[in-house]
């Protein structure tokens, strides 16, 4: 799943972004970057400051500290060309109600030179929303509007994608299709795309690389698959002597242990050492009731990162 | 909104047909001209201070004395410009109301919706969205203007009858009266109105920038257009008075001899809603740009 980053002229850049809002820091000394031609998930608990880290890159707030360079180009300095090459979804994505979803389009459209009648018709294709583009926003579904703001934003074909959850609402089949169109954007079109979500199963099909943030601190920016992988697969066994099984396997194969219960061992292996493991506790006469293998799900590795936080 | 303009000027033009009494052709209003002129140059004789009023009486007595000498019969009853200087007033005062509705929703609502959002991660400066915006709404008002006029015009007409409609318009400029046309005195209120409407819509717009609600800019600028007058009775025996807004908001003041205060001319209040205006486009213009947006 990972991709090679070619080029490594940051398409983002966030430099020591901090921000305080009465006295408080919501967002922490932030810092990392993402490049073209891949998908960035920004992960996070509810109240972790995704939302306004991506109103400050945008430039609807302004930054108590540090910078954010879109292309090269300041957000503060050089808001018009910085802002040029983004698109993007912050929070829900709010249209105009009373206008039909082509007429929001078109509104959007005339305020970016160079987007002509077949760019519309043919982000409205993009996101399959050919049937009802007619129709009035106020009839749309919270997934149609959904839809209507990923078109949106991709309107003036920008460098920078940045989707605030943009799969809430979406069914499965929309979630489906706005993956791969992701995909196909990064990889194909070298578009960098910044996705956030707590939907950790969905990060970790869409994402190249997450950035975890919790409480307004950055914890970390791995690759999924290190992300996933780091954790390691773990064996369970549950046994009659905990401690006893403990000692032995730590003499006689040199693995580390941990114990869960007084009965209940957990051991970092793969499955290829599970015959080894039960073979020198049989021998040393531990009685084995259970053996599981346990593999760490992203969302197991998240719940760990954050410390157990439970998620929405 | 502009069929409600039409509709309110329709169903005055109707009030005040059924209201007045055919107008009886009077044949001694020379005489009563010149009655009314000596009741005024008496009120003028006692006078003392007051100067407004004495200049407001003036020109009334020279006006009359122009009708007497050149032999120009006034209208009798509501005529067609007649109705059209009746409505100004209050009809500018509904197109007031509505502008503020208008600039309040475009600006403020918005953070309502969350529509802004979308609108200012476009290219384009916060400050070119705002303008573009207030630009709007004033070309609205004038457009709202220009409706009136046409249209209270044309109700006038067919109610009380075209043949009004060539009428001349007597004013009292520098001390002597001159034949001008009808057209150009009411297009000359509109102005003085228009100062009142202009600063209003304005301050709306500082009240929805800083709010960024609708509703709430909406309700507090039309409650202090119409509270308006009652503070200023209240607060008017003082010196400092002059230097408020709403002192200064009705120009028509200079131009029927009812000003606020002997120290106060058009001048004076246009230097004051000039400097008034000038502080509420830079806090109107703080407020919108250089906040967070949090909706
Ligand atoms: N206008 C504000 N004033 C004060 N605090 C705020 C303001 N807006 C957000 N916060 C705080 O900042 C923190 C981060 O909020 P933010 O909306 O960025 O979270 P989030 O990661 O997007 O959460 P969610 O997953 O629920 O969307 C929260 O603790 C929130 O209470
Ligand atoms: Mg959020």
């Amino acid at each position: 799943m990972s991709r090679s980053v070619e080029e490594k002229k940051p398409a983002v850049k966030l430099e020591h972004v901090t921000k305080k809002i009465g006295g408080k820091t919501i967002i922490d000394d932030l810092s990392f970057e993402i490049y073209k031609g891949e998908v960035f998930g920004f992960l996070g608990p509810n109240g972790a400051g995704k939302t306004t880290t991506i109103r400050m890159l945008v430039g609807l707030m302004k930054m108590t500290k540090g910078n954010i360079f879109i292309q090269g180009h300041s957000i503060k300095g050089e808001f018009k060309e910085a802002i040029r090459q983004v698109g993007a979804i912050v929070e829900n994505p709010e249209m105009y109600k009373f206008l039909t979803g082509y007429q929001n389009l078109k509104h959007y459209a005339r305020m970016i030179p160079g987007i002509d009648k077949k760019r519309i018709d043919e982000v409205v294709k993009l996101v399959e929303l050919e049937e009802r583009i007619n129709e009035k926003v106020k009839r749309y579904s919270l997934g149609m509007r959904q839809r209507l703001g990923v078109a949106q934003a991709m309107l003036h074909r920008p460098s920078v994608l940045i989707l605030d959850e943009p799969t809430n609402g979406l069914d499965p089949q929309g979630i489906h299709d706005l993956r791969n169109y992701l995909h196909e954007l990064a990889y194909k079109e070298g578009v960098a795309v910044i996705v956030s979500s707590h939907l950790l199963s969905e990060m970790q099909l869409m994402c190249d690389r997450i950035g975890i943030i919790q409480k307004g601190k950055l914890l970390g920016v791995e690759s999924v698959n290190d992300f996933v992988h780091q954790g390691g697969e773990k064996v369970r066994l549950t046994v009659d002597d905990g401690a006893m099984a403990a000692k032995v396997i730590h003499q006689k194969l040199a693995m580390e242990s941990a114990s869960i219960e007084t009965e209940t061992i957990e051991i970092e292996a793969g499955r290829e050492k599970v015959p080894v493991i039960i073979d020198t506790l049989v021998h040393a006469n531990v009685k084995i009731y259970e053996v599981v293998s346990v593999t760490q799900s992203l969302e197991d590795r998240f719940l760990e990162v954050t410390g157990g936080k439970a998620l929405v | 909104m502009l069929i409600i303009l039409l509709g309110l000027l329709l169903v005055g033009a109707l009030i005040t047909k059924l209201n007045t009494p055919e107008p009886k052709a009077d044949s001694q209003w020379k005489q009563h001209l010149a009655q009314e002129n000596q009741g005024m140059q008496q009120n003028l004789n006692q006078m003392k201070g007051n100067d407004a009023y004495a200049n407001y009486l003036k020109s009334e007595i020279a006006i009359n004395q122009y009708r007497i000498d050149h032999n120009l019969e006034p209208a009798q009853g509501t005529t067609l410009w007649s109705f059209v200087e009746d409505s100004t007033s209050i009809m500018i005062l509904v197109i007031s109301i509505f502008t503020i509705i208008v600039v309040s929703t475009s600006i403020a609502s918005e953070f309502n919706t969350g529509t802004i959002k979308l609108l200012l991660i476009r290219p384009i400066y916060r400050t070119e969205i705002l303008l573009s915006k207030y630009i709007a709404a004033l070309l609205f008002a004038l457009l709202s203007l220009v409706v009136l006029f046409l249209f209270s015009w044309l109700i006038g007409g067919i109610f009380f009858g075209f043949g009004g409609a060539d009428e001349v318009h007597l004013s009292y400029i520098g001390g002597e009266v001159q034949e001008t046309s009808w057209t150009l005195a009411i297009w000359k209120e509109y102005l003085l109105h228009g100062a009142s409407l202009c600063m209003m819509v304005t301050l709306a717009g500082v009240i929805a920038s800083l709010f960024r609600n609708g509703g709430l800019s909406i309700g507090l600028t039309i409650f202090l257009l119409m509270g308006s007058n009652t503070i200023l009775t209240l607060i008017s025996k003082y010196e400092w008075v002059k230097y408020v807004l709403f002192a200064n908001l009705d120009l028509t003041q200079y131009d029927n001899g009812t000003q606020l205060r002997e120290d106060m001319s058009l001048g004076f209040s246009l230097g004051v809603l000039a400097v008034y205006y000038v502080i509420f486009v830079i806090c109107g213009w703080l407020f919108f740009t250089k906040r967070d947006v949090k909706a």
